[in-house]
């Protein structure tokens, strides 16, 4: 790569870096490393070649050089660098105009990073589908979506999963898709109802009620049925609500969650309620 | 030697002897070409079977088992009778071989094949008679629906018999049945449904795709089509004959110069 260096700094003779050659040469010199597997410089010189694009102002190029970069140090396990990587591709993705290959750079991303940091990968996701949103392709950020949520899930972080639930509904609910909008709401009761939080799990369903098509569909008539049957207090009800039925076709994250309910006990939920009739009955 | 190899042992055998089953070789020799022979053949055997399963059902204690002969009969009586039609047109074709009065006799034997089917006893004359309790229903013909909880429960006709409770056992586990397999058919309509449902939604989402790539090689054609006619004139050009003749006269000139110069060389 040395003669490469030369071509780009300023020398005697050069009054302007020869960006354009240099580019080339280290394109080949790129590709010649990651063919005899000596990740790291190949690294380095995808990264060169990326900048050499940007230099003359080919961004597209600049990006792909940028991806590849990316995945090598995933190979090489640089995780910081995979994510700064995966970010700046996405960055001149944009800078073409190009939503949908900024959002994969993203998400690719968000997955080699799902094991190591969860965290930079749930937050990769959540940029990713607020490009696609930007845009108007809610469509296409439902698999970023579902992603999140299993990660959150894994996570435990139970409430982040279920306002990212939400969000999907609301995404869902844009481009018309009925049923990922009911099932992203199913799922967000599930949650709150795992997490043993009643009233949450309450308020949620009530203002998804006001979306009509939840409230007539399978999977509303279902989250009826199980805050009733947690109101009563009923445990194979609920566990026989959670066998068939829309819950199966939910993703199998949250199925693994909607087998474990009932979590906790079902009388400190009636506690509570009594004691709120107490209440009332002090005031009169 | 295990069972499959004496099965195996007794088929090769069998097949072997064939040509002397004298009795196989006659059935197959009456019916041979004979269509209606055949047809006939078998709408007979089935008729005696369902005369011998009427004899086994008027001798049989069990209500239930009778009921279930009876059922199987009256199926085999509708079945056959759906046979007796192509029969007739059968019987009055010709076959070679066949005397015109035989034609005459298969024409009445169709004929009478109806009445011998119909008077096979089936247990539906006899029903109302053999149920003693049932019969308050059979006057009442002018109430159609089928009630099994009403007042004639508690009526002093009520005679529980231990077949009639057998027979409502009978019926109490079929509906059972009955509704496992609607279960199972309800849980695959669901399934089906939801699969319906995402295959919408991924159709929606492939929909401006599809648009996109549809624009983008209309372009690509359009272009293609001007690059070729730009292409095709200047070959055209390239080929004019009058560039190509020339090309040819120089050729021969320079081997002419060649050939002077070799003759030239060579002396």
């Amino acid at each position: 790569m040395g003669f490469f260096y030369c071509r780009t700094k300023l020398s005697f003779t050069r009054w302007n870096a020869d960006w354009k050659n240099a580019t080339a040469l280290y394109e080949q010199a790129a590709v010649g490393y990651r063919f005899k597997k000596e990740n790291e410089k190949a690294k380095e010189a995808f990264e060169k070649a990326s900048k050499g694009q940007e230099m003359i102002s080919s961004p597209w190029d600049a990006a792909k050089h940028m991806e590849s970069a990316a995945s090598l140090a995933k190979e090489l396990g640089h995780w910081n660098e995979v994510s700064d990587f995966y970010r700046k591709a996405s960055e001149l993705y944009r800078e073409c105009g190009r939503s949908q290959p900024a959002s994969d750079a993203l998400g690719k991303g968000a997955s080699a990073l799902e094991d190591t940091n969860p965290d930079e990968a749930v937050r990769l996701y959540i940029d990713a589908c607020e490009i696609l949103e930007e845009d108007g392709k809610e469509q296409m950020a439902f698999d970023l979506y579902r992603a999140a949520t299993s990660t959150y899930v894994k996570l435990e972080r139970y409430t982040d999963a279920a306002t990212l639930l939400l969000r999907w509904g609301v995404a869902a609910d844009k481009c018309n898709a009925v049923n990922s909008q009911c099932k992203a709401y199913l799922s967000a009761i599930i949650i709150y109802l795992y997490m043993h939080d009643f009233q949450q799990a309450q308020k949620c369903y009530n203002d998804c009620s006001q979306v009509g098509a939840f409230l007539s569909s399978d999977q509303g008539r279902c989250a009826r049925k199980l805050l009733s049957a947690y109101e009563e207090g009923d445990i194979e009800e609920i566990k026989r609500l959670a066998q068939p039925s829309p819950i199966t076709h939910l993703d199998h994250v949250i199925i693994k969650l909607a087998r474990k309910l009932p979590t906790g006990d079902l009388k400190e939920l009636e506690k509570e309620e009594d004691k709120e009739t107490l209440d009332e009955n002090d005031l009169t | 030697m295990s069972v499959i190899d004496i099965l195996t042992r007794v088929d090769a055998i069998c097949k072997k002897y064939e040509k002397y089953d004298v009795e196989r070789l006659n059935g197959d020799n009456v019916a041979g070409d004979d269509a209606f022979a055949r047809l006939y053949a078998s709408v007979d055997l089935d008729v005696e079977s369902a005369l011998q399963k009427a004899e086994t059902a008027s001798q049989e204690k069990n209500r239930a088992a009778v009921v279930a002969l009876n059922a199987e009969i009256r199926r085999t009586k509708a079945r056959l009778l759906e046979e007796v039609p192509k029969l007739q047109r059968l019987a009055l074709k010709k076959v070679k071989g066949l005397s015109k009065e035989e034609l005459s006799t298969r024409n009445d034997l169709v004929l009478a094949l109806p009445d011998r089917i119909q008077s096979i006893p089936d247990g539906s004359t006899n029903g109302a008679k053999a149920t003693g309790s049932w019969t308050a229903s059979a006057s009442r013909t002018e109430i159609r629906f089928d009630s099994t909880s009403d007042g004639r429960f508690e009526s002093e006709y009520f005679q529980q018999t231990e077949e009639s409770n057998q027979f409502r056992q009978e019926y109490e586990m079929r509906k059972m049945k009955q509704d496992q397999g609607l279960d199972i058919i309800s849980e695959g309509l669901d399934t089906l449904q939801n699969m319906a449902h995402d295959m919408n939604e991924e159709l929606d989402r492939q929909v401006p795709l599809m648009d996109e790539i549809d624009s983008k090689v209309d372009k690509a054609t359009s272009d293609l089509k001007n690059t070729n006619v730009r292409l095709k004139e200047t070959v055209n050009q390239l080929r004019s004959s009058r560039n190509f003749c020339i090309d040819i006269i120089l050729l021969y000139i320079i081997l002419g110069i060649a050939a002077y110069l070799y003759n030239v060389l060579k002396k």
